[in-house]
């Protein structure tokens, strides 16, 4: 068995900065 | 302001190439050709994000994270729809007919 990487809830985060 | 459907599990995702895409520290950082917005998808937004290089149904992408991951099924299928929800909001992924489409072209 192979150990599972940690779970957390993914968020799409926009940043602050734009071109 | 568009409205979209919800998506389901059957629905066929697949990330949109106009993105530039950088890993910064272990998490995925990408630029929005389209748009010109930065993003900051996260270490499990980016494996998402790397599971729908190609089109690949909802459901398929939360069995393949489960494997990855230790998650329960059904918290790993609700937050994979919110995410791939919050992607599609700005533009960032295709769904159905525009994901298959444009995996031909």
């Amino acid at each position: 068995n192979q150990a599972k990487k940690a779970w957390q809830q993914p968020e799409l985060e926009v940043l602050n900065v734009s071109m | 302001m568009i409205q979209f459907s919800p998506l389901a599990l059957s629905d066929i995702v697949a990330s949109c190439k106009e993105n530039i895409v950088s890993d910064m520290g272990g998490e995925k950082v990408m630029l929005s050709i389209k748009n010109g917005n930065y993003y900051n998808l996260g270490h499990v937004g980016g494996c998402i994000w790397d599971g729908i290089a190609e089109p690949v149904s909802v459901e398929k992408l939360v069995e393949n994270m489960i494997s990855e991951f230790a998650v329960e099924a059904e918290a790993c299928a609700v937050q994979v729809v919110a995410f791939l929800e919050q992607l599609r909001k700005e533009g960032l992924i295709l769904v159905n007919e525009e994901a298959t489409s444009a995996a031909l072209a």
